[in-house]
């Protein structure tokens, strides 16, 4: 059984709508990259998921259990957690406060625990931890959300563009981070602009065109097939 | 509409806005908001002093003012929160100042009365009453959230009915203090004396406004403690600043929200009372006070607890030190003209993010 | 029929006549004859039917109730075109009201002067006055409109509550400006000689017989012809101006400013625009209502009553429509009246209930009007009528949708 299934899934903003019938599954442990052109729904899908878009038609289920129409603080708390494309960073708070908030399901006694481990996994926030992250660059941002979303070790972590505006330098180093947290056993699901890189460390890829399904196969699949090569992956 | 420019005049033109751009940079800073506005301040003591005013008045007056600023951080610390957590300004939180004055008072009408706590004017009465009228108030806004804007909050309504809204319930719950109790003014304890006191340097201050002072501290602590180092409080920050996110980490934003409400009207009521207490009570008492909080608010930074408090304060002294030459009930203009200062030099406020 | 009568029908036939055809659905041929036939037909009708007393309130009502469609149309301008949050109309209004009431009342002397101080009494002509309180009341708004409305919306709401609050406190304490927190008394009423018993210098000796057995209490049905005036003329120019280039600019700025910019609108100078106009129509609105009271004082600009009031009439009505606007006003001006009886008639129930509670009834009316702006707001934020997406006058019909 997949992790996260999306079966047909119809949804948008208020009367529009931006997806129609898309489907995408996620099995335990994967890296799934979701690419296409820009407007084809690929962010409105993870929103979509996290329960922050109502779903209109469709099903979407995880562990096999339904999760659509639940709320966002809810769905959090089955063991997936979202880092979405801007604003994804308290910037009032420090790099720590960022961090009690990521575990604000946690125990009182666990917060601690886990901030140490991720400040070991990314240990540059630990040196930032009583910085405001208001002031901080692009990539450490990046980084204390991708750290935010960890504090709750979740099964499944749905990345937003998480390379978007970054110099090339930093995209490598978030890619990078991305394989490590997957080689702890966290699957992910991501969107990227950077699809020959997503697609190359992918298990698997979802094309989404219009709203729609258009190609999935594994990562090399993708890369191989000369029509999703000229048309989305920019020759 | 413009006819074609020529291309000299549109270097001309940029050259210029960069120019513009840089100036703007430096007024744009925190710095140079706090030097306008301590020279506002400067020019108010200034002017109490050509005015005639001793210095030792003025010293009276800027502790008044302090008292004052309480009030006005009770009042305001509700607003801020809701504007921070809910993104519209609440103009019906001025009405519920007024609620919260005169529920307190009716909850004095049914205690039985006690002696006076020297040096204030009042009874124990009067702190119990305030007690149980806070949480009446609080649920009274509650509840207006539940009927009116958690059902634009469904629909996704744009800021403009929020804030309309708002308006009329602004003159919902007035019209329901003047149909409950009146246009007539009150007094929690008419005809009782509060001599001033006696304090070092020449002051002289009553003792309630001493009261007020310290209860307005209590609660700023109180309130900071809260935001700082409890989970509500820690939810209200986040949800103030990136609801989504604050959804997404797992925080249930409608809770949030409910005590936003209550903490609000509770504040309201508390900073109601207090004004019941140094002057009178009157239907449209927390109309007045609107615009002071409003400044507050802004000069804060919007949603910025620390920052509404520290506002108010400046506020409370700068209204109380104008009043040495001006006519007193020129207050709120005081008020607002800090407030459109500091809109024009920085509209994050003193304390705001981003900037310099 | 005397002649009053057909005097009296004739002012409300007329005045009727130059609004009916507004209220009408737009588009039709027959709209502005229609409008106008029904309009003489209806005043005379109203003036032949109804006894003297009734047809006295009649007028009354119609003569406050076109003030507010000039308040209700000067807001729409402001918000309904352009997206301004002015939550202070009461501060132009009253601006309006106490400049035209200086430029045309006689400064007093002599005793009258220790019970009435004003800083000036100029003794102008009614227009004069009226031009001075649509100046006075732009220039205002300039200088509100040019630090705030860079801004986001929300602080200009504040401000502009903040700036109607300040006026009312100026005209509340300064006793020199416009005699303080006393009523400012003996203003003027344009034409107001003809319906006293020796009629104006200027009326010809052979016209000395039409105006003959009309008295001063019939003076409001004259007064209601130049509200009408006022209403109409303002409705043609705000109609026209929404249909040209300026109206298009307006709306681009209002529903996608950055977009506007990007396409060479200088989108601040337009909202200054728009804003300064609205204040201009509420200016004269002030003027009208000053003239029509003849007395008037700080309390009369109560935010309650100002600006509230006319926020319901425009989200009613409907934003964005200068029809919805007028018809917004005159049902909301009917309902608030109305609600007068309503209180009258609940004022024993109420001191049944406590004998406290006798005499406060009238607060029912703020409590009804306060839901029913929130029902607008919850229920029908569009109002009555849509906005018409009427582009241009050299199109005829207006794109469908929205």
């Amino acid at each position: 059984m997949p992790l996260l299934k999306a079966d047909g899934v119809t949804a948008g903003y208020g009367d529009m709508e931006i997806l129609r019938d898309v489907s995408i599954a996620v099995n335990d442990g994967e890296i799934v990259s979701l690419i296409g052109p820009n407007g084809a729904g690929k962010s409105t899908l993870m929103k979509t998921v996290f329960g922050l878009l109502p779903t209109k038609a469709g099903t979407i289920t995880y562990h096999g259990k339904p999760i659509h129409g639940r709320e966002p603080h809810d769905i959090v708390t089955l063991g997936l957690c979202y880092v979405p494309q801007v604003d994804n960073v308290f910037t009032s708070m420090t790099v720590e406060e960022n961090l009690d908030m990521g575990g604000y399901l946690l125990h009182d006694r666990d917060i601690g625990s886990r901030k140490e481990r991720i400040y070991e996994f990314l240990p540059r926030l630990r040196e930032r931890r009583h910085q405001r992250v208001g002031g901080m660059s692009g990539g450490e941002r990046q980084m204390v959300a991708m750290g935010s979303a960890l504090m709750l070790e979740p099964e499944l972590l749905l990345l937003d563009e998480p390379s978007a505006g970054l110099s090339p330098k930093l995209v490598d180093e978030i890619f990078d981070n991305i394989r490590r947290i997957n080689a702890s056993g966290v699957a992910v699901l991501m969107v990227e602009q950077n699809a020959r890189k997503s697609l190359a460390m992918s298990d698997r890829g979802y094309v989404l065109a219009g709203g729609q399904n258009r190609f999935d196969g594994t990562g090399e699949e993708i890369l191989a097939d000369p029509d999703m090569a000229r048309l989305y992956l920019g020759g | 509409m413009n006819g074609p420019e020529s291309p000299q005049s549109e270097v001309a033109v940029a050259d210029e806005r960069r120019l513009g751009e840089r100036i703007r940079a430096t007024i744009q800073t925190r710095a140079f908001l706090v030097i306008v506005i301590a020279i506002i301040i400067a020019g108010l003591y200034a002017g109490g002093l050509v005015a005639g005013t001793s210095g030792t008045r003025l010293l009276w007056l800027t502790v008044w003012g302090l008292a004052l600023g309480g009030i006005i951080a009770l009042g305001g610390i509700g607003l801020t929160l809701v504007y921070g957590v809910m993104n519209f300004p609440n103009f019906s939180h001025g009405a519920l100042v007024s609620l919260g004055a005169y529920v307190t008072m009716s909850f004095m009408a049914l205690l039985p009365q006690g002696p006076t706590i020297w040096p204030m004017s009042f009874g124990y009465e009067f702190l119990v009453a305030m007690l149980l009228a806070m949480p009446v108030v609080g649920i009274v806004a509650l509840a207006i959230d539940r009927v009116v804007y958690r059902r634009l909050r469904r629909t996704g309504a744009h800021l403009v009915l929020f804030a309309m809204a708002s308006l009329a319930m602004l003159f919902f719950v007035q019209s329901m203090v003047y149909l409950g109790w009146g246009p007539d003014f009150h007094n929690y304890y008419p005809g009782r004396p509060n001599p001033a006191l006696q304090l070092p340097l020449g002051i002289r201050v009553r003792g309630d406004q001493l009261f007020i002072l310290a209860l307005g501290l209590v609660f700023m602590v109180a309130i900071a403690a809260m935001l700082e180092w409890t989970r509500m409080g820690k939810a209200m920050r986040a949800t103030s600043d990136n609801p989504q996110l604050a959804r997404v980490r797992g925080i249930n934003t409608e809770r949030v929200i409910a005590w936003t409400w209550v903490l609000g009207g509770a504040l309201a009521t508390a900073g109601g009372a207090m004004y019941g207490l140094s002057a009178q009570l009157r239907p449209e008492m927390g109309f007045w006070l609107l615009l002071p909080m409003f400044a507050a608010v802004i000069m804060g930074g919007l949603g910025n607890a620390y920052g509404a408090m520290a506002a108010a304060l400046i506020i409370g002294v700068a209204h109380q030190v104008s009043a040495s030459f001006l006519n007193p009930t020129y207050g709120p203009a005081v008020a607002f003209v800090l407030m459109v200062v500091t809109l024009l030099i920085r509209p994050q406020g003193l304390f705001g993010r981003g900037g310099g | 029929m005397t002649q009053v009568v057909v005097i009296k029908g004739l002012m409300l036939g007329v005045s009727l006549a130059l609004i009916l055809p507004i209220l009408l659905p737009p588009g039709r041929p027959w709209r502005v004859p229609g409008g106008i036939a029904a309009g003489l037909v209806l005043g005379f009708g109203l003036a032949l039917a109804l006894p003297a007393g009734y047809l006295s309130y009649v007028i009354s009502f119609l003569v406050m109730a076109g003030i507010f469609v000039l308040l209700a149309l000067g807001l729409n301008t402001q918000w309904g075109y352009n997206g301004h949050l002015n939550f202070g109309v009461a501060g132009f209004f009253a601006v309006g009201a106490f400049t035209s009431a200086l430029f045309t009342i006689e400064a007093p002397t002599g005793i009258a002067a220790q019970y009435t101080q004003v800083v000036f009494g100029l003794e102008m002509p009614f227009l004069v006055g009226v031009g001075a309180a649509a100046v006075v009341s732009g220039v205002i708004a300039f200088i509100v409109a040019v630090p705030v409305l860079r801004l986001r919306l929300d602080f200009l709401a504040i401000a502009t509550i903040g700036i109607a609050e300040i006026i009312r406190l100026i005209f509340q304490n300064e006793r020199w400006l416009a005699n303080g927190p006393q009523p400012l008394r003996g203003i003027p009423q344009p034409g107001r000689c003809l319906f006293q018993s020796v009629p104006c210098d200027w009326l010809p000796e052979w016209a000395h017989w039409i105006v003959e057995p009309l008295g001063t209490r019939d003076y409001l049905a004259f007064y209601l012809v130049i509200v009408a005036l006022f209403v109409a003329g303002t409705y043609l120019v705000l109609e026209r101006a929404c249909r040209s280039p300026w109206g298009r600019k307006l709306r681009a700025v209002r529903d996608e400013e950055a977009s506007a910019a990007m396409n060479g609108k200088r989108v601040t100078q337009v909202r200054v625009q728009s804003f300064v106009v609205g204040a201009v129509i509420m200016g004269i609105a002030g003027a009208l209502y000053a003239h029509r009271m003849v007395a008037i004082d700080y309390s009369h600009f109560h935010a309650l009553f100002a600006t509230f009031l006319v926020w319901i009439m425009l989200m009613l009505g409907g934003s964005g429509n200068n029809r919805g606007a007028i018809l917004g006003a005159v049902v909301v001006w009917a309902v608030w009246s109305g609600s007068a009886f309503l209180a009258h008639a609940l004022d024993p129930v109420l001191g049944s209930i406590h004998a406290e509670l006798a005499g406060r009834a009238q607060y029912i009316r703020w409590l009804l009007v306060a839901l029913l702006l929130a029902a607008v707001v919850l229920y029908r934020p569009q109002g009555l009528l849509r906005e018409e997406l009427r582009v241009s006058r050299y199109l005829k019909r207006w794109p469908s949708g929205r």
